[in-house]
Formats: C-alpha cells, sequence, structure tokens
C-alpha cells in the first residue's frame, strides 16, 4: 500500500530535488487530479517520478510533465497507463529546507 | 531529522529510486566508464593474491592494505554497474533491444556479476564481468554504427577490452 522512494533527477525542480524522499500511497482506484504527483514503471527510464498535466476522459491515461524545462516527460513519451502507475505522493520528505 | 534517518536506512536497505528524469541532450555516454572499474576489480583480486602470498607477519600493515584493496574492489564494481545501467537507461531505446535482442539478458548478467564480485574473490567472475561488459560495449557501438576492435589494455591485468575502431 505505502512504499518509501528516492528521488534521483532534477526534472522536478525545485519542487522535488535530487535525495528527496516520497512516501507513496497504492490503492486500487485512486483518485488521482491534475498536479498530482505519482510514481509510475516506464519500459525504457525505469521507475519514474513526475506530475500530472491531465487526464485522458475517454482512457483514463494519465500525461506527466516534469517543471524542467528539458524533463523527459509525456511530451517526449506519450501518456502513462494506469496500469503502469505505482502510486501517489502523499508526503514529501525534503533534504533541505 | 526525518531525511536523515531515511538517508540512514537507504544506505542499509536502499530504497527503490524514481528518476525525476532530466535529458539533458549531451549525447556523451561511452561503456570505457564501466570497463576501466570492471578491470580494476580484477586488479585488486591480483593485488589481494599477491599480498596474501607474501611472506612476512600478517599485521596492521597488512590489514589495512588489504582492506583498502577490498574497499577499491567494491567501489569499483558497485561503478561499472552503475555505468551499465545508466547507458542502459538513459541511452538504449526499444528499437536497439530490437536490434538486439541478447540485451536485456546480457544487462542482467552484468548487474548479477557486478554483485557476484563485491561478494566474492573469485577471479574468473570478475574476468567474466569484464567480458560481458564488452560485449556490452561491441553492442553499444554497433548501436552507433561504428566497428570495434579489441586490444590488451596497456596496464596490469592486461586483460581484452574492446574499443570504438575509429
Amino acid at each position: 500500500m505505502c512504499r518509501i522512494i528516492k528521488v534521483t533527477g532534477e526534472s522536478l525542480t525545485p519542487l522535488f530535488e535530487e535525495g528527496d524522499f516520497v512516501l507513496v500511497l497504492k490503492i486500487p482506484f485512486l483518485s488521482l487530479n491534475s498536479g498530482d504527483t505519482i510514481v509510475f514503471r516506464h519500459d525504457t527510464y525505469g521507475t519514474m517520478i513526475k506530475q500530472i498535466e491531465d487526464i485522458s476522459p475517454r482512457n483514463g491515461t494519465v500525461r506527466v510533465i516534469g517543471t524542467h524545462p528539458r524533463s523527459q516527460d509525456s511530451r517526449s513519451f506519450g501518456p502513462v497507463a494506469r496500469k503502469d502507475i505505482i502510486g501517489k505522493v502523499i508526503w514529501h520528505i525534503k533534504q533541505k529546507h | 531529522m526525518l531525511h536523515k534517518l531515511l538517508q540512514s536506512l537507504d544506505n542499509l536497505f536502499v530504497f527503490e529510486q524514481a528518476k525525476a528524469h532530466c535529458d539533458i541532450p549531451c549525447g556523451i555516454y561511452d561503456p570505457i566508464t564501466a570497463q576501466i572499474p570492471a578491470l580494476t576489480v580484477v586488479r585488486m583480486l591480483d593485488l589481494m593474491n599477491d599480498l596474501e602470498n607474501k611472506a612476512g607477519e600478517k599485521g596492521q600493515e597488512y590489514h589495512n592494505t588489504f582492506t583498502r584493496y577490498v574497499m577499491v574492489k567494491e567501489e569499483h564494481a558497485e561503478k561499472a554497474k552503475h555505468e551499465i545501467r545508466v547507458i542502459w537507461g538513459d541511452y538504449i531505446k526499444a528499437q536497439h533491444i530490437e536490434q538486439h535482442p541478447e540485451l536485456p539478458a546480457l544487462v542482467h548478467k552484468i548487474l548479477q556479476l557486478g554483485s557476484k564480485v563485491r561478494q566474492t574473490i573469485d577471479r574468473q567472475a570478475a574476468v567474466e564481468f569484464v567480458e560481458t561488459i564488452n560485449q556490452f560495449a561491441e553492442i553499444f557501438w554497433a548501436t552507433k554504427n561504428l566497428k570495434t576492435k579489441r586490444a590488451k589494455a596497456p596496464y596490469a591485468p592486461a586483460l581484452e577490452l574492446v574499443y570504438p575502431d575509429l
């Protein structure tokens, strides 16, 4: 249900920094909204963390985006399927305060 | 404080990581960054063996030197694994796997050998570690349409390494 995951990379800076930890909640039929931060699996890039830009009302796929201009996200690899979503970030433990 | 606690736990148990991946398109990837650390692992095993077979008392000096060799072996095995993961995650694309379907199994084997050479002093496994990374290098350069050549490294342990034939 819950897991702790460490953030690597910089595409969500300054919101999430390299080395931060997040608590991720996975429950079936979890409601997701634009602006939520999610962790998901991608075939090429592995486990990723991004923000939801929008959700398709047609098939529920999620478009994700990073805050960095050079973020690898749905702009380059397309929407994320629901089945690939590991969970939603419910707690952010920052490295720096 | 909570972050420090989690960091300590991460050092012990290694939490799963999620990439906030930002692909700054420098495009600089080269498997030599994994080949050399793998070679270093073999070198450390040889130095450990030499030290063990040296006559004399096995006192503090011996233990200090032996420990340093083990630490370097650990560090470089992990570095080789890390570099392979970076190329695998950031460079290798689906079309490369279609062209080289043996690649996923090869990467898996490299990562497993990387763990084995940390856990053991099995020189044969370390040589195999170097060789599997060589095979990875051959595929990597093939994805860039570059031929490769094999040549002995100009330093101990003088194993063969794969280089792009430019």
